[in-house]
């Protein structure tokens, strides 16, 4: 037994671990198309916050929120997407960069890598505190040692961010049903991750059923048979648990309303604003087992099949076995569930992945779209790796006299685990810094992604990758700028220049055919519904021929092409 | 009472699952992260292009399989391929397909044709398919300039290289009003023995959004030979109408269906062959 000071320094490793991995990771990443708009954003909200702070007249006005916050237009400050991590963003920048000198967009970064530190921390302290430490330690490192979902977690966007949230909200959650303290804690941070993400609006799918299998559970009984005696169960549940719906209900909402202003006036119609933004949201043009999508009805598993192909191997199998393992148990105490923890998880998942089995849900992404739902795969993994280890230890003891040591559970636990962990690291560290073109080995890594038409990229931030390469074609100091068309790298243009990644004299050139015409150098990002800036290109330069070519494990990801010189 | 002793069967079944996930993380990352070595790099494919410079005959086509990897491709055999051979209408009027291939893949041009030589470099095999060459006597589209042009229209008829179903397509471009048709005529043109047309709805994003089909209509002599409706999913769709040689007019009539069909870009390119 592992002392409760002992489980905190682990936990505490374990957060410090991701912190750094993650800060140091997105160093080497590209900015993502939708980061510079919620940089933008978020120094307005730090900015607003600070006036207030300081007493400024009038910033609380309707008039200083509105220019703040708001505005006519359905994008108008990026009021279509919930400011809590754009405010973090803001006042990291303000603290980090302004204020210590940290690089410009490490210090905007900086809270995402934050929240992904915290969800390690989460992950390991739930399954500590429902399974072990064992599995806790496996279930936070598969779930550091992924691919895509440290990508995200070094992005000043809100994918990384809402997947803590939501874990949050149900750890807490989950611990409120012991005790009710929990409760509150719950309701504010589900109000944290519904001012994240509008994913937090699914959350309740997953909280609700639970909640009323538990507490009915728990009364049954002690509820009188007869009529409906489920039904009376879930009544007198719900009587001694009431502060649990109570505080999410309350808390919820009312934390979503305080750390967003935009709200604090015509509340509902800003709120439905809010929504009905997504709801109506255009679909974007996604690759999927060789087709291009972007129109319903979409193909029912994407999210099954992409979250098959981008989590390691090792760890689909581990939950796998955890899962069986889980059920065994479930089937041999004749569906007694203990403390709920993996009902619970399991409806996480459905609730995170479920919209998009629908074929219909607007907007279609990525793997980021449904990252709340892979803890629960990790946490499964680290089940099953344990689950399998003691397993095989003491197949080995009955065999063999030598392995009967107290130590070889332990010993076979860390064999497996080790494995596991090291093999998605590996994956982890390979896929660096263009992530989301790599593919597992199911798919057969990133060329086995291309052979089955899945998609290549997304939000532009490979452009990156090309900027060296632009350097060798930069004009010579007094000659005229070589304007380069940049497409969808474009909003991360001046970024790239103010960062110096960029050398002088290579202005973006504007959009679409205008821009190609202009341009003397032209970048493409590989994505399938991309290939339109390859042909305006061929068209304008006479050729099809790019001078560099940006490959990730021999899978082009960005082409740059040069004007050929008048003849 | 003593406990059973569990068979060895039972024993090392459950030694299984804890072997199997050790086999399966070696075996995944392996897969993963060593995928790369399967794709051949820029020396493999700067000796093809030196091989393939000596053996290549003018006129010649070169294509790519899988298509992903086109870019790599290009990058070192690019000056080789013209812009209006990436935009082709077909491959029939090339006497030979060059076909550069990796991890095993085939282009769909090479399809039920025998290749006469070959060589592989460093996991790069090229292939070379000749075929019996269609003489192209008119190409529509580059002339477009010449039509007489009729019927309501957003844009157009322009010449221009677009990107339909996720290739790119020489073609000519017109926009009819939404429900209306274009017509573009082409008098006293040579005709061969076969007219082959290629139509499709140009650029993905309009393709997304206005969900409407195009049609397009040929008649020569004012005699409809044929007509043939492409939807927003059906990308470059060919049809060949045999003729009889020797002069004719010939009319193309787009049409944008439904009055939804607003900025429907329709585009077509056409040969008469011998």
């Amino acid at each position: 037994m592992i002392g409760r000071w002992r489980v905190r320094a682990i936990g505490l490793v374990l957060f410090v671990v991701t912190l750094a991995t993650a800060l140091a990771a997105q160093e080497d990443v590209g900015i993502a198309r939708d980061e510079t708009v919620y940089m933008g954003a978020g120094d307005g909200y730090a900015r607003w916050w600070l006036d207030v702070a300081h007493g400024k007249r009038g910033a609380t006005s309707e008039k200083g929120i509105t220019a703040a916050w708001g505005g006519p237009g359905p994008t108008d400050h990026n009021r279509e997407h919930p400011p809590f991590m754009k405010t973090l963003f803001g006042l990291s920048h303000k603290l980090l960069h302004d204020g210590l000198g940290v690089s410009r967009v490490t210090a905007y970064r900086a809270p995402s890598a934050l929240m992904h530190a915290i969800l390690i921390l989460i992950v390991f302290a739930w399954v500590a505190a429902a399974w072990g430490v064992a599995e806790a330690v496996i279930a936070a490192l598969l779930t550091l040692c992924l691919p895509r979902a440290l990508f995200h977690a070094g992005l000043a966007c809100f994918d990384g961010p809402i997947a803590t949230l939501w874990v949050a909200t149900l750890y807490c959650y989950w611990r409120s049903l012991a005790r009710w303290s929990w409760a509150i804690v719950a309701g504010v941070v589900w109000g944290l991750a519904l001012a994240t993400k509008h994913n937090a609006l699914l959350l309740p799918f997953a909280i609700a059923p639970h909640f009323a299998w538990v507490v009915a559970r728990q009364a049954y009984a002690t509820t009188a048979p007869g009529a409906a005696r489920g039904l009376r169960a879930l009544g007198w549940g719900l009587v001694r648990r009431w502060y649990v719906p109570v505080a999410l209900i309350a808390l919820g909402p009312l934390t979503l309303i305080a750390v967003w202003p935009w709200l604090w006036f015509d509340t509902v119609p800003h709120v439905r604003a809010w929504l009905q933004f997504h709801l109506h949201h255009v679909h974007y043009n996604f690759e999927y087992l060789g087709d291009n999508w972007n129109h319903p009805p979409f193909p029912w598993h994407v999210a099954i099949v992409t979250t098959l192909l981008t989590v390691p191997a090792g760890t689909l199998a581990a939950a796998a076995i955890g899962v069986l393992a889980r059920a065994r148990g479930w089937w041999r105490s004749r569906g007694e569930l203990a403390d709920g923890a993996a009902l619970l998880l399991g409806l996480s998942l459905a609730a995170s992945m479920g919209p998009f089995l629908l074929g219909s849900t607007p907007i279609f992404g990525a793997e980021k779209h449904w990252e709340a739902a892979i803890p629960t795969v990790c946490i499964a993994a680290g089940l099953g790796a344990v689950w399998a280890a003691r397993a095989a230890a003491a197949a080995l003891g009955e065999l063999w006299a030598g392995a009967r040591h107290r130590l070889a559970p332990t010993l076979a636990t860390v064999a497996v685990g080790g494995a596991l962990i090291a093999g998605a690291a590996a994956e982890t560290a390979h896929a660096h810094p263009y992530a989301l073109s790599s593919y597992n080995g199911l798919a057969g890594g990133a060329p086995g992604g291309a052979d089955l038409g899945m998609n290549r990229q997304f939000w532009g931030y490979a452009a990156r990758g090309a900027l060296p390469f632009l350097r060798t074609q930069a004009p010579l100091a007094g000659a005229p700028p070589r304007p380069v068309y940049t497409h969808d790298a474009t909003p991360a243009w001046g970024a790239y220049a103010r960062d110096r990644l960029l050398a002088p004299g290579l202005p973006d050139a504007g959009h679409e055919d205008a821009g190609v015409a202009r341009s003397q150098l032209a970048i493409v990002i590989h994505e399938r519904h991309f290939r339109r800036h390859d042909f305006m290109i061929w068209q304008s330069y006479g050729t099809v021929q790019p001078v560099f070519v940006l490959r990730f494990d021999g899978v082009p990801i960005v082409s740059v092409y040069r004007r050929p010189a008048p003849r | 009472m003593r406990r059973p002793v569990p068979s060895l069967t039972s024993r090392l079944a459950r030694l299984a699952p804890a072997l199997a996930l050790v086999a399966i993380a070696a075996w995944g990352t392996c897969r993963a992260v060593g995928a790369g070595a399967g794709v051949p790099g820029d020396r493999a494919w700067a000796a093809v292009s030196q091989r393939l410079r000596a053996e290549l005959r003018p006129g010649e086509l070169i294509v790519v399989a899988p298509a992903w990897n086109e870019p790599t491709a290009y990058l070192h055999v690019g000056d080789l391929v013209a812009v209006d051979a990436a935009g082709r209408l077909d491959a029939a009027r090339y006497p030979a397909i060059w076909e550069l291939s990796i991890r095993g893949a085939r282009a769909p041009e090479t399809r039920g044709l025998r290749a006469d030589r070959s060589f592989a470099i460093g996991g790069v095999t090229a292939r070379r398919y000749p075929q019996a060459a269609r003489t192209v006597v008119t190409d529509f589209a580059p002339q477009i300039a010449t039509a007489a042009v009729g019927g309501a229209r957003a844009g157009g008829p322009t010449y221009v290289l677009a990107e339909i179903g996720f290739a790119p397509h020489r073609c000519a471009q017109v926009t009819p009003a939404p429900d209306g048709e274009v017509t573009l005529t082409f008098a006293d043109v040579a005709l061969g023995a076969e007219l082959a047309v290629g139509a499709g709805l140009a650029d993905v994003f309009t393709r997304r959004d206005v969900r409407a089909p195009g049609e397009l209509a040929v008649a020569i002599d004012g005699f409809e030979v044929a007509r043939w409706r492409f939807g927003v999913d059906d990308g470059w769709v060919r049809r060949t109408i045999v003729t009889r040689p020797g002069r004719g007019t010939v009319t193309f009539t787009a049409r944008a269906v439904g009055l939804k069909a607003t900025g429907r870009l329709i585009c077509f390119a056409a040969e008469a062959r011998s």
